[in-house]
Order: structure tokens, then sequence, then C-alpha cells
């Protein structure tokens, strides 16, 4: 490490000490501090806050800043995976779904302290993660993307579970957020613990880790036994990351940049790594919480400190994604075998049409009355339609939107993971949803409307900047939307935390409803959609020729740049109009495709088609099951839709390949 | 005849530089062979080439300068085979041969009959019409490269690049490929300019060696230039012994 490396991490050492310092002079001077022992009998009210609030705040910055880092860089050694971290992999998200789950439903297991349930949480997400990693290679990008589809469903089911019970929100809502706020030493005493234990493993892991970096088929000819030097590794990751979930709750990223700035300051060796990460580590946390502290001064805490970290996670994936190597070799990515293929599509196409129309019907007729199901008499049908024929039809339009948006990504990228969900629209839509709804005091529909198409014009221009790189493989692009996603969830969550009535509004926004939908905003879809389709059609010869990757499309006078480009804007467009009205996150744009290509639909214009006729049903279906399945109330429709989709994906990406 | 014309043609990627200082002409109705140790540049030359990268110098195609050909007129004169052929998820082989004629109708022009008169024409000449409607995955490694040159035959291209189109096929099929290859080249006059990495079968095949060492040219000429002790050794710094055949042909075995 360089001379001007090492002056930098002091400086930046001196000066989180300083914020720190200044915030505690802040409360009281010097002279007045406590002494040691702390007795809180014989202390003021200002010298107990300082003892047990503002000191071990500062060193629990520190701790949990280190364990993260060493998190991060035990992850990133085991799955030679330079954007590995706890939450691009989605084990944070795992255990705040565990704390959730276990906080409403079973409130005695967390008796025995948050650890244990947060540990279980994240085992579960981390093993779900790499089971679906074994069999792709352990591909840092596919990595990437199936921890952030276990993250988001994770999110989704703790947003769901919260909106049911809406008088845990607080607590809960302000757990996420990371805030490092302490009432005693105990929380630094377990975190230093567990800290001590981990970084113990880790120097008993560091010399097989060094041999691992060689790669699986080079280690296990040196006679390393990978399975067990791999499980170990992230077990110890895992149980790091665990504990300061359980602790601070959701501090993202400080795992990613802790090793990130190792690397780059020079950190070549793997023992090297493990110790510089966690060093840096502690500095970013600290750094981030002293700003918090300068910010809220006297004032109160105004947001959380793993919000800020948030904020800084995204700009730092986009800063890291060109310097990812080893993108993943061709074919690794199909895990399931050749998709058959159907010599006469049309019938298939022609039943789907049949299907969704006779669905329309159907739905539009039948309804379920107090105490049982009821097929409408004229009266109330010609009642009932003028409230139900928008939102039947605003429901089947975003759906096929999104599943037209799927499909064309997955083609433009070759990787079947691709979905409107991780190209950061959705991400960027939310967060002008929410921008409208705080700063302004009454915000009209229109409003919104206008907030939201923003955002997600904005998130889009930010990932077609990145497609304009001319060297960048396809497949990365959907890095640049995860990226965006990360850095919305991130603001969102510190919205959240601030716990007033508006986070409601935002939430329920997020789960997506379509009971608000009018006829003219509903055809006005409905349009939209066709018009998509109509566009996925007229590019199909890119679309037959972008999987077969660069080389083969710039040989054939594809312009790349400018089909990329267009694609990426249909398909950000569209997301943008569904997202408005079903929400952020619903899987029919990675399901519908999907589906279409198992039941043989090969060529792009068949593809797509059938892609958008199951996307509308799906949302068709999903619309009546949200109505129905909680009558008299109604379900959020895009929550609803992904509480289907996300374990069908899930199960769809264990498969077993050929 | 010059279809290429190179003239001080370097490569930079941050930190290296891949190719310095080429300067060559590559003739026109011949197989030319690139051959080199690994890491020599010999494909980057091909990408070059088939402009897949960016390059400083000066290279003309058929005597104008790389640059000011537009992408379609470039790919109507010359088509490209990347080093690894992708695989074509769900596409028959007629399909995939198909999309050789995208230079020439583009994204939005008719597919009429004289493209499929092309078509079926470039799959006889590269023996797979019989497997036109099999999906491109379920054929074997040498009949999935003669599709994909059956691909850049329907691009109606007078110039053919490939990059190592034999090495990931056994003797077998690598020969038959070979001998495609140089048929294509002789009897329907195209130009030929291959990556290869077996010195011997460069020297079968080929009609012009291009030898490249470390970023540049070790050697160009014939493959009796080539084929000898003292040029190998330079060529693949290791010592070489030249055997010659019955035949007259002559082989090159480690010494």
């Amino acid at each position: 490490m360089s001379r001007a490396a090492q002056i930098g991490l002091a400086g930046a050492g001196l000066l989180a000490l300083a914020l720190w310092a200044w915030a505690a002079m802040g409360m009281l001077p010097v002279a007045a501090w406590p002494r040691l022992p702390f007795r809180a009998g014989e202390m003021s009210l200002d010298q107990i806050l300082l003892a047990f609030g503002m000191m071990p705040r500062g060193v629990i910055a520190l701790v949990a800043g280190a364990a993260l880092g060493l998190s991060g860089a035990l992850l990133q050694t085991v799955l030679r995976n330079p954007v590995a971290d706890p939450t691009t992999l989605g084990i944070s998200s795992g255990a705040q779904l565990a704390l959730v789950l276990a906080t409403i439903f079973a409130p005695g297991l967390l008796v025995e302290g948050r650890w244990p349930v947060a540990v279980a949480g994240a085992a579960l997400a981390a093993a779900l993660v790499l089971a679906v990693g074994a069999r792709r290679g352990f591909a840092p990008v596919t990595m990437v993307i199936v921890g952030m589809l276990v993250g988001l469903t994770a999110s989704a089911v703790a947003t769901a579970v919260t909106l049911s019970q809406g008088q845990y929100l607080l607590s809960l809502v302000i757990w996420n957020g990371g805030s490092l706020v302490q009432q005693d030493w105990s929380g630094v005493l377990s975190l230093a613990a567990v800290l001590a234990l981990g970084s113990l493993a880790a120097a008993l892991l560091a010399r097989p880790l060094r041999v691992l970096s060689l790669g699986v088929e080079g280690a296990s000819g040196l006679g390393l036994n990978v399975a067990a030097v791999r499980s170990a590794g992230i077990a110890v990751a895992v149980g790091l990351a665990a504990a300061v979930s359980a602790e601070l709750g959701l501090i993202g990223f400080v795992g990613l940049a802790g090793p990130a700035l190792a690397r780059s300051l020079g950190a070549r060796t793997i023992p090297q790594r493990l110790v510089l990460s966690p060093v840096i580590g502690a500095l970013i946390l600290s750094l981030c919480d002293g700003a918090v502290l300068a910010v809220a001064g006297a004032s109160g805490e105004m947001f959380p400190t793993g919000a800020l970290t948030g904020l800084i996670g995204g700009p730092l994936l986009i800063w890291l994604l060109p310097r990812l190597r080893g993108s993943t070799p061709p074919g690794r990515e199909a895990a399931e075998g050749a998709a058959p293929r159907l010599a006469r599509p049309m019938p298939l196409l022609l039943g789907l049409l049949a299907a969704l129309i006779a669905a329309a019907l159907v739905l539009v007729w039948i309804g379920r009355v107090p105490g049982g199901w009821a097929i409408l008499d004229a009266q109330s049908f010609s009642d009932f339609l003028p409230m139900r024929l928008p939102r039947l039809i605003a429901a089947a339009s975003a759906g096929a939107a999104l599943a037209t948006a799927g499909a064309l990504l997955q083609r433009l990228t070759g990787n079947p993971l691709a979905s409107p969900e991780v190209l950061g629209v959705s991400g960027g839509a939310a967060l002008g949803f929410a921008a409208v709804v705080y700063l302004s005091t009454a915000a009209t529909g229109p409003m919104l409307y206008a907030g939201t198409m923003t955002g997600g014009v904005v998130a889009l221009a930010l990932v077609a900047a990145y497609v304009m790189r001319r060297d960048m493989p396809a497949e990365r692009i959907l890095l640049a939307g995860i990226a965006v996603s990360a850095l919305a969830s991130a603001v969102l969550s510190a919205m959240m935390a601030s716990g007033d009535a508006r986070s409601w509004t935002v939430l329920a926004w997020l789960s997506g409803s379509s009971s608000a939908v009018l006829m003219p905003g509903a055809l006005a879809l409905a349009a939209l959609a066709l018009l998509l389709w109509g566009a996925a059609l007229t590019t199909a010869r890119w679309l037959t020729i972008l999987p077969l990757g660069a080389g083969v499309a710039g040989g054939l006078s594809l312009p790349l740049r400018r089909a990329r480009l267009l694609l990426i804007l249909l398909a950000g467009l569209a997301t943008g109009a569904a997202t408005v009205l079903v929400g952020p996150l619903s899987f029919v744009g990675l399901m519908a495709p999907h589906m279409a290509r198992r039941a043989g639909l090969a060529r792009p214009m068949h593809h797509v088609t059938g892609a958008a006729l199951i996307g509308a049903l799906l949302m068709l279906l999903a619309d009546f099951g949200a109505r129905m399945a909680g009558f008299p109330y109604e379900l959020p429709l895009g929550l609803f839709a992904s509480l289907i989709g996300a374990p069908w994906l899930l199960w769809l990406m264990m498969r077993t390949g050929k | 005849m010059t279809l290429f014309d190179i003239q001080d043609l370097t490569v930079d990627v941050p930190g290296r530089r891949l190719l310095e200082g080429i300067s060559l002409a590559v003739p026109q109705g011949k197989v030319t062979g690139l051959i080199g140790h690994n890491g020599s540049g010999k494909s980057t030359l091909l990408k070059v080439l088939a402009r897949q990268i960016e390059a400083g110098g000066r290279v003309e195609f058929e005597g104008r300068a790389l640059a000011e050909w537009n992408a379609r007129d470039y790919a109507r004169r010359l088509a490209f085979l990347p080093q690894t052929t992708p695989p074509a998820e769900g596409m028959l082989v007629r399909e995939l041969v198909a999309l050789g004629r995208y230079p020439w109708h583009g994204a939005l022009g008719r597919f009429g009959p004289d493209d499929e008169a092309t078509v079926a024409r470039a799959m006889e000449e590269c023996g797979v019409a019989r497997f036109g409607d099999r999906l491109v995955d379920t054929l074997s490694g040498g009949e999935r490269q003669r599709v994909w040159l059956a691909m850049m035959v329907a691009q109606q291209a007078s110039t053919l690049l490939l990059d190592e189109p034999i090495s990931a096929l056994d003797i077998a099929h690598a020969v038959e490929v070979m001998r495609l290859v140089r048929r294509m080249c002789h009897e329907e006059g195209r130009s030929v300019v291959v990556v290869l990495h077996e010195v011997n079968m460069a020297a079968q095949f080929c009609d012009h060696i291009v030898a490249l060492k470390q970023g540049q040219v070790a050697l160009e000429g014939p493959p009796s230039d080539l084929m000898q002790a003292a040029r190998l050794e330079a060529v693949y710094s290791v010592k070489m012994e030249v055997l010659r055949r019955t035949d007259g042909q002559t082989v090159a075995v480690p010494a």
C-alpha cells in the first residue's frame, strides 16, 4: 500500500473521530465528561446520555463497519465476484424478513435476542442464492441478479406482512433503516464478540482461500476441499452480516465498499484484503454516522445511517461494474436444458388469445358476494361494468406490457434472468412517486403521475447512458439497472424511517393496486401495450440476432448501439407505464416470457406475442385473486402477483439441467 | 491484388500494447493463415479487420479505408465468424443461415425469393441442406461449424474472416471444415483470412502465412517459407524439426 493511501486512511480516521467528537462536545464539554467506570447512579442526565448513548454509538459504528467489511471481503473472495456483498446477495434482506416475521407472528422467538432469528433468515437467503448460483457456475452477474431477486422478494413479503399489521409498522421501519442509536453497551459487546470470532475464523481461512482464488478446478487439483472451504467462508460471512442486521438493521453496501476500496488502494493478496477491508469498512460506517450526527446536530435524528450508506451503494456499483471481469461463459446461463420448439405455434397463440378473452368475460360476470359466489344479473352487471371494465383492461394491459418488456430484455441480453424489475425503471419511478408525496403538501393525481414518470425516465436515461458504452457486454446493462434499484430502495427506506403518515401512501403504492384506475387511463395503457407489441414485432430480426452476441451481430452489420438503446427505451417505457398501475414489483415481466418459451414459442414474433398474452392472462388472474382472496377487503395487485410469481421463479431457477 | 492493405497498425488496451506497427498486404483470392503463439495478437488483428475493435494506423479493404465503409456495405463484402460461436437457442438451421441475409434486407426489408434461393444454395455448398429443419444446438460440433459457414456464404461476402474455426473440433471434423474452407475460397473465388492454432494445419490448408510474435509480424510468405526449422523456432520460441512426408509435404514437430 502506498504512502498516500496510508495517509488517506489515517486522515479519514481522524475526520471520523472529529465528527464524533464535535457531536459529543455539543452535548457536553470535555471537562464534564464522565470518568470510568461509568456508574449511572452518580451521573447527570447529560452524562448518562453521553456514556450510554454517544460513546457506544461511536464504537458500534466501527465494530459494525468492520464486521460488514470482513463479511464482504470473505464473500468476494469465496465467490470470486467483486460485487458480492451481504446486500447484493440478498443476505441482509433475508435477515430482515426473518425478523419481521418473528416480530409479528412469534415474538417469543426474539426473547433470546434477535441474533438467532436473523442468522436463520440470512442463512436461508444465502443458501437459496448459492443453490441457484451453483447451477450457473457462480457467474458474478447471475449471482447478483439472483441475489437482488431474492432480496426484492423478501422485501415484498415483508411489505405485505407489514401492511397487514399496521400497528407494528413504526418499530419495524425504524429497525429496517439501520439506525445506530444506542442505549447501552450491550450491542457493542455482543457485536465485538462476533467480530472477534469472525476475525479468528477469517485468519484460519486465509490460506485455503488463497488456494481457492485459483478457481475450483485448480484448487481441488491442489487437494483443497473446495466445498468445505466455500461453505466455511460463506458461513462466517453470513454470521457477521446477520449479527449486524440483528443489532442495527439494514446497513447496505459497506461490505461492498470496504473490499473495493481495499483493492484500489493496492491490497493485492488475500490476507491484505482480509485485514484492510474491515478497517476501511469501519472508517466508512464511522464517517457516515459522523455525517448523520453532524446533520442531525441539536435538532435530532433526521434519517438513519443505514440510509446514507445505501446512497453510496448505487454510485459505487456503477463505478465497479466496468471492472467486473469474467463474463459468463456462453451457454452457462441456460440451466434448464433446451426448451422445446413447436413446429406450428399458431394454434397455441390463438388458444391463448381465446383463453384471455374467455377469462375477461368470466371475470366481468362472476363475483363474490357475502356468503358465496354469484353470477351477476343484468341489473348488477350494468351497475358494476363501469367499475370493473377499466381495471380489467388496465390489469391485462399492464401484464402484457411488462411481459413484452421482459421478452425484449431477455433477448437483448441473452440472459433468461433479465426482467423489467431489475431494469431500475421501477425503482426510479418509485422514487419519483415518493418525492412528490413528500415534497408537496397536497399531491394530486396528475402530479403523482408526472413525478412517477419523471423518476422512471431519469433512471432509464442513466441505464441508457451505460448502454452507449461500446465495450459493455449486454448482461452488464442489467447491473446498471440493479444499481439504480439499490439506490432507490435505500432512499425509500430512509423516507419510510421518518415514520410519518405519508410513508403509508408510498407503501400502499409500492404494493400496487388497480382499484383506482379510470377508463381513460386504462385505455391509454392498453394502447401503449399494443404499440409496444407492434414495435417489438418490427424489431423481430434484431431480436433474432441479438442473442447470438456482439460478434455475430456486428459481423451482420446490425447497428448494435442503436438497437440496444431503442430496445431499452421501449422496455423502460412499458415498465414505467405499467409500474404506475401495479407498483414496482410483479415478476410478470420475468415469468411470462419464460412460460412462452417453455411452451415452445421460439421465434421472436411468436415468443413476444405469446409472452404478452400470457402476461395479460397472469395479471387478470392476479387481479381476480387480489380481489377475492381477502374478500371483502382487497389485497394489492402487484403484491399478490409477486407472491405467486416469486416462488414459481425460484422453483424454475432451482430446477436441474439436462 | 491486395485485399487488405495494412499500414502501421497499433492496438492498445490499458497498460498493454497488443499490436505494434503492423504493416502487411493480405492477398486477394487466397487462404491467408494468421498464426503465432498465445497472446501474439492474431485474434486481435482479425478483429480489427472485422471492425470489431478500434485501432490506430491505417487499414484499407479493397482500396478504401475501413472507417469509410458503412456497416451494411462492409457486411455485404466481408463476413466474420467469432472464435466461440454462441448457442443459437431454439433456432433452426435454416433460420440461422437465413440471418446471413440481414445485411441485404435489413431490419424491415422483404425476405424475397432471391434471398430464399441464396440461402438454399449456401446450405447446399456447405453440405448442411439435409439438416435444414433441425435445431442448431442438436448438431455435432463439426456440423454446427459448417452451418455457421453456410450463414457466411448466405451473406454473399467475397471475403471470410474466421477466428480459430477448428479449435473445438476433433481431427476428422477439423480436416473436413478446413477442406470446405479451402474449396469455398478456390472454387468460388472468395478470399479467406483464418486464425489457426496448429502450424501443420496452417501449412497444409493455407496459401499464404502471416506469423505474429508479441504483436509484431515475424514472418510473411508462402507456407514453404515458414516450414523451416530456424523460422519456426523464431516464431514459436521452441526448437522445431521439419519432416518430409512421402508425398513431399512438410510436417513440423517439436524437436
